[in-house]
């Protein structure tokens, strides 16, 4: 646990920095951006999975992240609105933490419907077989 | 933001890593939906956020906010993308394998997406 724990701290504290680096020295200010939303979680947690449990269940850990990933859109998304529209930088943040909380609420459950869907269709099928 | 210091570096690099860790803590104590909701919390992207704030205020903070949060909308989509090949990938492949092309792909995406943007 403590291993899954370093290896998050150091890539996420490698993302701001080098975030922070990259708009300090180099002139693709677009970049910084692009490693502020490096995605350590995910590869940490691929990564932790692939190591005790294999392959097939650290490509569910990636496709499952795909959902939470929707919320880091919503959040940027209205930070960057709010930004461009009123200027507030602290409004800009607390709107961007509501709405990725209220997104990824919406999508969780979105999720758990799929996922009960899924399970009621594949029910019949091996009922079926069993006959 | 002309200068460039290890103390800054320092308090982004223990900044940005104690939001993903205290994330990942609070996702594990808070029970199943909670936790796997908290589990995908954009740390890196407010860590960075906030760390803006360090250096400038007013006008300025918000432009080089608004920057930041242009290059971070189309990092998000690039990582979906990512998400998708590792998905794809890491039973094909074998994790290590796979997990190393999908960070390949985000570095080739990334750089294509600096070239379009700065150079066309």
């Amino acid at each position: 646990m403590y291993k899954d724990l370093l290896i998050r701290f150091i890539l996420g504290g490698a993302a701001v920095m080098v975030s922070y680096l990259i708009t300090v020295i180099s002139p693709w200010k677009i970049l910084a951006g692009i490693f502020a939303a490096f995605p350590a979680v995910m590869i940490t947690a691929v990564l932790m999975v692939g190591i005790a449990s294999g392959s097939k269940n650290a490509a569910k850990i990636a496709n499952g992240s795909v959902f939470g990933m929707i919320g880091g859109v919503v959040c940027v998304a209205t930070v960057w609105t709010v930004l461009q529209v009123r200027g507030n930088w602290t409004l800009s943040i607390v709107l961007g933490l509501l709405f990725w909380l209220g997104s990824s609420i919406i999508v969780s459950s979105f999720r758990d419907k799929l996922k009960n869907g899924r399970r009621n269709i594949l029910r019949p099928n091996v009922l079926i077989r069993h006959k | 933001m002309g200068d460039l210091s290890i103390s800054a570096l320092l308090i982004r690099f223990i900044l940005g890593g104690a939001a993903v860790v205290v994330s990942t803590l609070v996702a594990r104590n808070l029970g199943e939906k909670a936790g796997g909701i908290f589990a995908a919390f954009p740390a890196v992207y407010l860590a960075a956020l906030l760390t803006v704030g360090l250096d400038f205020s007013g006008d300025e903070l918000v432009a080089h906010s608004i920057l930041l949060s242009k290059g971070a909308i189309v990092g998000m989509g690039i990582n979906i993308m990512v998400a998708i090949l590792a998905g794809y990938l890491l039973p094909r492949q074998g994790w290590k394998r796979g997990l190393l092309q999908a960070m390949g792909f985000w570095l080739v995406v990334s750089m294509a997406v600096v070239m379009i943007t700065t150079y066309s």
